[in-house]
Formats: C-alpha cells, sequence, structure tokens
C-alpha cells in the first residue's frame, strides 16, 4: 500500500501531451464565412416575431405620415405621398393643447426622477452601510409596489383635493414618486452593496465621516446606476395612466390621458391621433433605449411599470 | 455583517439620511393607507363630504355586486391566460435567442421596444390598427374574405388576451434571457459529449435551473395582469355589457360615480387578495440588494 502510494507520489511528472492540431479541413476564411451565416433561420423567426409585436407602432407611424384621404380610403394606401401636417396640427396645439400634455408629461417624470434620487440615494446608503432597518425596511418598501396602485388612487384623490393639489403638476409627481420609490430603492442598494467597502474603509482612516464618504466616493460610484434609475423612473412615469386620470383634470394633464382625448372626440382625426401617439411613445423611448443594458436588471430587480 | 460600519458617530446619520423616505412613508403613504382604510368604512360620496361611519356596509354592497364577481371571474381568468402563455412564449423566444445569429443584438433591441411603450398609448394603437373603417387587421381579414368581429362578445376576450401577449411576451423573454445568458456553457458542452439531444438537454438542464426566475417572472407578471386598467379600459371600457370589466376598472367606474366609499371598499377587497403573494415576490426580489445584510 505504501509502496505503491509513494510510488505514485514519486512518479515522474508525465511530459505534456502535444497540443492537438485544430481540424482545418476548410480553408479558415470558408469557415469564417460559414460561421457568418449559420443560425440565418433564427434571424427569420426572430425578424417576423419582431414585426409581430411592433406592429401597432408601425402601424401607427405609417398612419401618422399619410394623408387624411389615404387613412379613409385604405390602410395600405399611399395614392396621395406622405405629409408631415398632422404633426404641425397637433404640435401647434389645434383642437387639444398638446404640447401642454408633453410639458405636463416632461415636468411630472423630471420631478418625480429628482424626488425620487432625493429620497432614494441618501435611504438606501442608511440601509445598506450603516444597517438602518435592515431587511426589513427594504422588503416592506418593495411591498408596497406590490399592492395595487388603485387601493392608493382613491386616497391620494382625496388628500390632494382637500390639501388644493388636485390637478396640480406636483401631485402627480408625489403619486408617481410613490411608484417609483421601491425600485429606485431596491436598485440603489444593489448597486452600493457592489462598491468594495475596503475604499471606504480607507477614507475613514484618513478621516472623511459619513457624508463625506457617501458624497465624494460612494456616489461617483454608483453614477452608472443611477444614471439607469433616473432613466427607468423617467420611463414609468411619463408611462403612468391611472394616477394621471384619477388625480388631473384639465391643467396637468399628461400625455397618456391628453392622447386619449383625441380618440373619444367625435369624429376621430386618425392621423392625428396617430401623430400625438407616435410623438408621445417615441420621447421616452429614446432614453429608454440608451439604458438598454441596465433595462433587464431595472425589470427584474423591481415590480415593473 | 462585514459590509457595515460599527464607528461611532454613524448613529445620528442614519437616521438623518432616512428622514426623507420616512417623512414620505409617514405623510404620503401611511396616511393615505389609512385614509383608504377609513373610507371603506364610511358612506362617503361626491355629494356627501361628512360622511358617518357605516361599518361593513360597503363591503356587503361589493360583495352583493354580481359585477364585482364577474370582473373577478374574468381578471382571475385573464390573469392566468396571459402569464400561462406568455412564460412559455417569453421561453421560447429566449430560448430561440441563446445562440449566436446575425443581427442578434439589433433584433433584441427591436423586440423589447413594446416595453417601453405606455399601455395607455398602446391602448390607442390597438384601437387604430382594429378599426372597423380603417385599421390594418380588419382590413386584412376582410381580404381573406373573413367577416369577423373582432370586438363581438365571443371574441373580445381572446381579442385581449392576444393584445396582451403583443406587449407582454417581451418582458417574459427579457427576464428569461438574462437567466439563460447565466446557465454555464460547460453543462451545454458536457450534455453534447453525452450526446443528449437539443430538447433533452432543455428539459434536463435548462429548465430545472431557470425554475426560480420562470417562478418570479410569473409572479411579477401576474401581479401586474391582475391589475390591469389602462389598455383594456381605453380599448373596450370594459365591454361589451361588462365583459372585459377588470377589478381595476369595476373600481374605477365607482370610483367615476362618485361612492368613495364603495370604492375604498372594493380596493380593500382586491388589496386582501393581493396580499399572499407579496411575502414571496419580495423575499425573492430583495435578495441581490440584501446580499450582505
Amino acid at each position: 500500500m505504501t509502496a505503491t502510494a509513494t510510488a505514485t507520489a514519486t512518479a515522474p511528472v508525465p511530459a505534456p501531451a502535444p497540443v492537438p492540431k485544430t481540424k482545418s479541413r476548410s480553408h479558415p476564411r470558408a469557415r469564417l464565412r460559414r460561421q457568418r451565416w449559420k443560425g440565418l433561420w433564427r434571424t427569420a423567426v426572430v425578424v417576423v416575431i419582431g414585426l409581430l409585436v411592433n406592429l401597432p407602432f408601425l402601424n401607427a407611424i405609417c398612419t401618422a405620415f399619410r394623408q387624411d384621404g389615404d387613412i379613409a380610403t385604405s390602410p395600405f394606401s399611399f395614392a396621395n405621398g406622405l405629409t408631415l401636417s398632422h404633426f404641425a396640427t397637433v404640435l401647434s396645439g389645434s383642437g387639444y393643447d398638446f404640447p401642454r400634455f408633453l410639458l405636463n408629461s416632461a415636468a411630472i417624470a423630471f420631478g418625480t426622477v429628482v424626488l425620487v434620487m432625493l429620497i432614494a440615494i441618501p435611504v438606501s446608503y442608511s440601509i445598506v452601510r450603516l444597517n438602518f432597518g435592515g431587511r426589513w425596511l427594504l422588503q416592506s418598501v418593495t411591498a408596497l409596489r406590490l399592492i395595487p396602485a388603485m387601493f392608493f388612487a382613491i386616497p391620494f384623490f382625496l388628500m390632494f383635493s382637500n390639501a388644493g393639489l388636485y390637478d396640480t403638476v406636483p401631485a402627480l409627481i408625489l403619486a408617481n414618486t410613490f411608484l417609483n420609490l421601491p425600485l429606485a430603492i431596491l436598485i440603489i442598494c444593489g448597486s452600493i452593496n457592489e462598491v468594495p467597502i475596503e475604499i471606504e474603509e480607507a477614507a475613514t482612516i484618513d478621516g472623511a465621516g459619513v457624508y463625506r464618504s457617501l458624497f465624494s466616493i460612494v456616489l461617483p460610484l454608483l453614477a452608472p446606476g443611477l444614471v439607469a434609475v433616473a432613466i427607468l423612473v423617467f420611463l414609468f412615469s411619463w408611462s403612468d395612466y391611472l394616477f394621471a386620470v384619477i388625480l388631473s383634470g384639465s391643467e396637468s394633464t399628461p400625455v397618456t390621458v391628453g392622447a386619449a382625448f383625441f380618440v373619444t372626440s367625435a369624429g376621430i382625426a386618425w392621423g392625428n391621433v396617430s401623430a400625438v401617439v407616435v410623438v408621445s411613445v417615441v420621447i421616452p423611448l429614446v432614453f429608454a433605449i440608451f439604458a438598454q443594458k441596465y433595462l433587464v436588471r431595472g425589470l427584474s430587480a423591481g415590480a415593473l411599470k | 455583517m462585514a459590509a457595515q460600519f460599527h464607528r461611532s458617530g454613524t448613529r445620528g446619520a442614519r437616521w438623518i439620511l432616512s428622514a426623507p423616505l420616512l417623512v414620505f412613508l409617514l405623510l404620503v403613504v401611511a396616511y393615505a393607507a389609512f385614509s383608504g382604510i377609513e373610507t371603506s368604512f364610511q358612506d362617503r360620496t361626491l355629494l356627501n363630504p361628512e360622511p358617518s361611519f357605516t361599518g361593513f356596509a360597503n363591503y356587503a354592497t361589493v360583495l352583493n355586486d354580481s359585477t364585482f364577481w364577474s370582473s373577478l371571474g374574468f381578471t382571475v381568468f385573464y390573469t392566468v391566460a396571459v402569464t400561462v402563455v406568455e412564460l412559455l412564449l417569453g421561453f421560447g423566444l429566449a430560448l430561440l435567442f441563446d445562440r449566436g445569429f446575425p443581427g442578434k443584438r439589433w433584433l433584441l433591441s427591436v423586440i423589447i421596444i413594446p416595453i417601453m411603450v405606455a399601455p395607455s398609448l398602446m391602448g390607442i394603437m390597438f384601437r387604430l390598427i382594429l378599426n372597423d373603417n380603417i385599421g390594418t387587421i380588419p382590413a386584412v381579414f376582410k381580404a381573406i374574405g373573413s367577416d369577423i368581429s373582432l370586438f363581438s362578445g365571443s371574441n373580445v376576450i381572446p381579442l385581449v388576451v392576444a393584445l396582451d401577449l403583443v406587449q407582454w411576451t417581451p418582458f417574459t423573454f427579457l427576464l428569461l434571457y438574462s437567466a439563460l445568458q447565466s446557465v454555464p456553457q460547460e453543462l451545454y458542452e458536457a450534455a453534447s459529449i453525452d450526446r443528449a439531444g437539443y430538447w433533452r438537454v432543455v428539459k434536463s438542464i435548462i429548465v430545472p435551473l431557470i425554475v426560480p426566475t420562470l417562478v418570479i417572472t410569473g409572479f411579477l407578471r401576474a401581479i401586474d395582469a391582475f391589475r390591469t386598467f389602462d389598455t383594456i379600459y381605453i380599448l373596450t371600457g370594459g365591454g361589451p355589457g361588462t365583459k372585459t370589466t377588470t377589478l381595476s376598472i369595476y373600481i374605477y367606474k365607482v370610483l367615476s360615480g362618485g361612492n368613495f366609499g364603495v370604492a375604498s371598499a372594493a380596493a380593500v377587497i382586491v388589496a386582501l387578495i393581493t396580499l399572499p403573494l407579496v411575502p414571496l415576490v419580495v423575499g425573492r426580489i430583495t435578495r441581490g440588494a440584501l446580499a450582505n445584510l
């Protein structure tokens, strides 16, 4: 036993086997070409699915650029060529004041981003690094997001009416802050968790206090995550309809509610409706496309919308 | 534990840094929750601004309303239908994306566009494309000689389910695809050495590994589907009759009628129905953020 074990242990290390030559039956360039076209059937299937899920949007874009006569004739008629007149009409504010809806949406979305950041950044640092409230606080804030928003919409209506905030932009900023705080706090807590604690420990040894650590050291490192949160919060508060329809009358109407005005009016001008919808969708989309790589994380970390 | 400071002088800081959230929770959220529950026990209406306590009368009104029960039935059916189908389609699409193919990165961006469209605006776009006179879909149906009425009583429920698939399959796909990407490549290689067929690999390796993601994606989707409001309300207004009235539309209609007490009672009931799911989901989605606590 001992002899064999020793023998095994002292056995000379076998010389490394020669690296097998890679099979090269075809010319490398031909192989590359074949690789490039590999999985082309997947491309075909995915293109079809991509068209299918974006069909309503593509259809709205087409309608927005077509003449009224063509729209009335057939969904496929481009006989009179393309026009920008629908965009000109709605952006000049004839009929409903669409430019104002756009400004309201922008004010609500930007205001919500700012308020959410002011609340979420310090408390996330406090939760993760100073152990404030531990799991309990973060979990209860997350739970808020899962309760149907309708439950809060009614008391919000009563509260804001009493406070004279009904039909104002601040009321919608507060409501959307409520909607988006859980998501923001979750993502920011996750990002702070990823910052190596040693950096802050070193800063503490050098005499930096809590606030100095947070603002001068942690905050700059969080920048990419904070940009992602800002874009997601912007997107979701731009998309809100439930709170907007309950908390706005005529003054603070955002595009989600205002766009529907164009539909319910008598004798729907579909070209104008399409222009309204396309403009309203494209603005947040531009922001979101840039934040795409953060979208997965944001969506899976928070309860979406 | 290692990730926290236990040094002097942080006791005050943790309260100061948390103060904005605590103030917001107290002044807005807690007050609203209290006021919502209080209203559900009052005869408060638009015309009765000085309400009195009426006990469970509003709850009785809701529970005796046949529309509430039909809304609950439709909402449960809708939630289960869209969640199951979207998980299946999203998983299929994720498998499709789990290999390299030309244009993959670009097509991923295209596929997830619907997630970023406000549901209410999506509802308007659906109305446009489904409109009997000028819509593309009815025109296609007419061209192939089918005289189908999409919004009729017998077609409207499959229609709203199908439309939900259009907007939210990209969501289930995105979450499932990101889970697939974390499956170690070596597992596929080991399986191919064992000469396991593709579907065998999917069944025995991929599915067991992503079950947790399937569950959480299903929960997230179900919670959102259960409170669906925007798209269906804009598309059908809950009709014809009350066929597509979700619980959220039901509450909104009671609220629009000025009956705050009854609407609040219905909202409390709906919140209570969702409550059992909350701890399950919360535990799962806070895990990453709480890694060191």
